[in-house]
């Protein structure tokens, strides 16, 4: 078992060179956070990783499946993305919302079958819409979309699931039961990955960290190893002391003056 | 909502059958209703027809094509436009967006005052396919193509096209060839004989049927291409592939009845107050309400002022432009 | 009474007690007076016969011709097919194909613009007829295309075109007994055919034809003939009327009109062609009248045009 694997990936936008040969792995079912500052290309490496986008170089495999050489479709049954602030003038309910997650599964014709119907409804069950199925999506505050989003990429039922900012909109309660989820998905053998930008959450709920500053990977590996104050204040320019939770045994980041 | 959108269909396609049935027997000759359909099942090979070959020549070669070409450039013009908005993400587009109409009128007012009518439809289709081919190639050549790109590069290849053709008409027309152009210009039936029927018919079962399945394809736009891409969606190739057939569509139909103003526009909105936004039921359903307005609205327009004869493009212009400013109304009161 | 039947009494009597009033070069005939004139909703006066013309269509450009007048035409315009033949060697120049501009115009300097059409007075045509009257320029539209109600012909008749023929005589100071006496008799040998023959008056049109109707000068002239117009019920001078009620009327005769723009003989071609007119009793047995279009607007052509048409209807067998 070898989860996501990615070597080499180089992405260029404009003439820049935003992500400067990246290696990465993140190993099966576990929940991994990827961090570094604004800017620093986080958005841009998720795109390559799910194959959502194709970068210059670099190779990306799934359970030593190659994704970027995949046809789409199986490709989209293998991996599932989730964008950050995405929004739609359509007004489609929520349940017709999570049910697009069925698409690489369902060719044009096939209509939704009893077993979708029941994915479906697992789905909003695990970001707890159910309630919400037959709302207009386009009058959900941002959090509620976001977790409709969320339902749609799990809907899909992919062994891996890459996410960017998931918590973005999110109150503490959305956000903790957010990671918690995540958490739960991974432990069934999914391998996620999210791009954080919370040190705080993705120290206390990501099994492992992938750093990222200006294009290029800084660190990377068990969070409690990889997020020490030196790395902090290298990659954030602030000073920070990391503590460990008596109740959670997680690390916790406590941040000084600048 | 599955199961209403199931329950309008059949409704709908009953009502186009009743529609195209009625709108049969109506016509400045008065023909009884039985005597109408003798005549057309005569045709389908059951039976006799009780009427002379003239008024039977009126049921079969005037009313019966009129009809049916009535039903497919509705269904046509309804379903690009449904796909159109979608594609431009716009709720105010149209079929003719991207040049097509303009291009097709000038390729037809060419032909018109050449004296070669008989090229009309041809010439008014390859009208349409260049003016799209001269708003891709300026859409690209602003960059990357996006949709809103492709909008305004549409609007300037209309414009152009629409200047040369008024100054084609200024410049060269006699007599009162302008009657015949107006006409054109308008969007009309009269002229559909039954090589239009094939040529609308043709268009709407292999181009149009294959669109009507597409719709799960634009729902999955719904939330930018990134999200369409995650879910397996080759977006290039769907869009390019959706904005070929819609030219190809519109294009037949346009070249059958001029541009026929408002259906594409106006009726789509009207499906999605039926049966919502979702495009998997949105384009076969608007297909189907296209095709009854439009019979409707033709036979409007040869009975209104019977005997005289109004281009149908006046009757959906008279009906679609209130509706149009009051969905404009709803828009600025929803935002 | 109305002003034109004052103006003519009083040119009446003017010419009766001067004698014939013919081209007055040196204006020193007493008898004549300042003539006004009412033309479609515009007044003005006429002090001087007008020297130099300008005509608009072909309809004024034969006028003046028949009157004796074509030397006084300094120009042409949008003319709707050649002259007949009497005047075909007349040496007109021509002005512009279609209606010619304000300034081509009035830089050939007239005194007198005659139009067919009251749209020929436009901004974008030979200009307004207010601001043309501004100039000097005295203008006239042929009464029979008036447009206003009051003007509008309700439904044209013979005297309406002798009325116009009078007018612009008294305008010219010349005499039109003689051409009314001419077009009285042409008129007079027509017999009307007494076998209630349906007509219809084709002018243009492919997916729907645009035919002559109830109150202009195709009517005028299939009444003449003794033929019943499919369309006569319609209150236009012209319209669009459906293939439908053509099939449905089937009419006895079809009357072709002949534009280079729009032949005879591709309005044949269409009838024979159309699946639902090609049965029609006038096409399968070919009964065509044909008429050049510019003989069919009200004019001094069509009393002439119909005794063609009747010459040409007698020649058909049914």
């Amino acid at each position: 078992m070898s989860g996501l694997e990615a070597h080499d990936i180089r992405v260029k936008a404009g003439g820049r060179l935003i992500i400067d040969g990246i290696d990465c792995t993140v190993p099966p079912g576990t929940l991994a956070a990827l961090i570094g500052p604004n800017g620093a290309g986080k958005s841009t490496l998720l795109r390559s990783l799910a194959a959502v986008e194709k970068p210059e170089t670099g190779e990306v495999s799934f359970e030593g499946t190659p994704l970027l050489s995949l046809p789409r479709r199986q490709r989209a049954r293998l991996a599932a993305f989730v964008e950050q602030d995405a929004a739609t003038e359509l007004s489609l309910t929520v349940e017709a919302v999570v049910a697009l997650g069925r698409m690489p599964h369902l060719s044009l014709w096939e209509a939704r079958d009893a077993a979708s119907r029941t994915i479906i409804g697992e789905s909003l069950d695990a970001v707890g819409m159910r309630d919400f199925a037959g709302r207009d999506v386009t009058t959900l505050s941002g959090g509620e979309r976001q977790r409709v989003l969320l339902a749609k990429a799990l809907a899909q039922r992919a062994p891996l699931l890459l996410l960017d900012e998931p918590t973005n909109h999110l109150d503490i309660r959305a956000q903790l039961s957010t990671l918690a989820l995540l958490r739960s998905v991974a432990s069934t053998g999914s391998t996620v990955l999210a791009a954080l930008h919370d040190l705080g959450l993705a120290a206390a709920w990501c099994d492992t960290v992938i750093v990222v500053a200006d294009g290029r990977v800084v660190a990377a590996g068990e969070t409690a190893a990889t997020l020490t104050p030196e790395l902090i204040r290298r990659v954030y320019g602030v000073r920070a002391t990391v503590f460990t939770d008596p109740v959670t045994r997680r690390p916790v980041i406590g941040f000084g003056e600048l | 909502m599955r199961r209403g959108a199931v329950a309008w269909g059949i409704a709908l396609g009953a009502v186009l059958v009743a529609s195209i049935t009625l709108a049969v027997t109506i016509g400045p000759a008065e023909i009884r209703f039985d005597e109408v359909w003798a005549s057309i099942l005569s045709h389908l090979g059951l039976g006799a027809s009780p009427l002379t070959e003239l008024r039977d020549g009126i049921v079969w070669e005037l009313r019966m094509p009129r009809v049916l070409t009535a039903a497919a450039v509705g269904a046509g013009l309804a379903l690009s436009g449904a796909v159109m908005q979608a594609l431009t993400r716009n709720p105010l587009a149209d079929p003719y967006l991207l040049g097509l109409s303009s291009g097709a009128s000038l390729g037809a007012v060419s032909v018109i005052l050449l004296g070669a009518a008989l090229l009309l439809p041809l010439a008014a289709f390859l009208g349409a396919l260049l003016a799209l081919g001269a708003t891709l190639l300026l859409a690209s050549a602003l960059g990357r193509i996006t949709p809103t790109r492709t909008v305004l590069a549409g609007l300037a290849v209309s414009s152009l096209a629409s200047a040369i053709t008024s100054f084609v008409i200024f410049w060269t027309v006699t007599g009162d060839s302008y009657r015949e152009i107006l006409s054109w210009l308008l969007g009309s039936l009269a002229g559909a004989r039954w090589p239009a029927v094939a040529i609308a018919g043709i268009a709407l079962v292999v181009v149009g049927i294959p669109i009507m399945f597409t719709g799960r394809l634009l729902d999955s736009f719904a939330f930018g291409d990134t999200s369409a891409a995650a879910l397996g969606v080759n977006v290039q190739g769907t869009r390019w592939a959706l904005l070929a057939g819609t030219a190809l569509l519109t294009g037949a139909m346009v070249s059958v009845s001029g541009s026929i103003g408002f259906v594409g526009l106006i009726l789509p909105h009207a499906v999605r107050l039926l049966v919502g936004p979702g495009h998997r039921a949105l384009l076969p359903l608007s297909a189907l309400v296209g095709a009854i307005f439009l019979v409707w609205a033709d036979t409007l327009a040869r009975t209104l002022f019977d005997p005289r004869e109004l281009p149908v493009g006046i009757v959906t212009a008279l009906i679609g432009a209130p509706v149009f400013a009051l969905l404009l109304a709803r828009r600025r009161a929803d935002a | 009474m109305s002003r034109l039947a004052i103006a003519l009494s009083l040119a009446s009597a003017g010419l009766l007690l001067g004698g014939c009033a013919a081209a007055p070069a040196n204006g020193t005939d007493a008898t004549v007076s300042s003539v006004s004139i009412d033309n479609c909703g515009t007044t003005f006066s006429v002090d001087a016969a007008p020297e130099r013309v300008i005509t608009i269509k072909s309809t004024s450009t034969e006028m003046l011709l028949a009157l004796g007048l074509g030397d006084r035409i300094i120009g042409t315009g949008f003319q709707d097919g050649p002259l007949p033949e009497e005047w075909a060697d007349s040496d007109i120049p021509v002005l512009s194909e279609m209606v010619p501009g304000q300034e081509a115009v009035l830089e050939e300097e007239p005194d007198f613009v005659y139009a067919g059409w009251e749209s020929n007075f436009s901004a974008e045509g030979a200009g307004e007829r207010s601001e043309l009257q501004d100039l000097g320029v005295d203008t006239y539209v042929s009464p029979a295309a008036c447009k206003e109600a009051a003007y509008k012909p309700a439904k044209l008749d013979f005297d309406e075109i002798f009325d116009e023929i009078t007018e612009i005589a008294m305008i010219f100071e010349t005499d039109p007994s003689e051409l009314i006496e001419a077009q009285k008799e042409t008129v007079a040998g027509i017999e009307p055919d007494d076998r209630g023959l349906t007509a219809l008056w084709y002018s243009s049109g492919t997916d729907t034809p645009y035919v002559g109707a109830g109150t202009g000068a195709p009517e005028l002239v299939l009444e003449t003939l003794g033929l019943k117009n499919i369309a006569g019920g319609i209150d236009d001078t012209w319209s669009p009327f459906a293939w439908e009620a053509v099939v449905d009327a089937n009419p006895d005769v079809i009357v072709l009109v002949d534009a280079s723009w729009n032949t005879a003989e591709s309005k044949i071609a269409l009838l024979e062609s159309n699946p639902a007119t090609k049965n029609l009793d006038a096409v399968k047995n070919s009964r065509y009248l044909f008429i050049p279009f510019a003989a069919g607007e009200a004019g001094v052509r069509t009393a002439p045009a119909a005794a063609d048409l009747a010459a040409q209807l007698s020649a058909l067998s049914f």
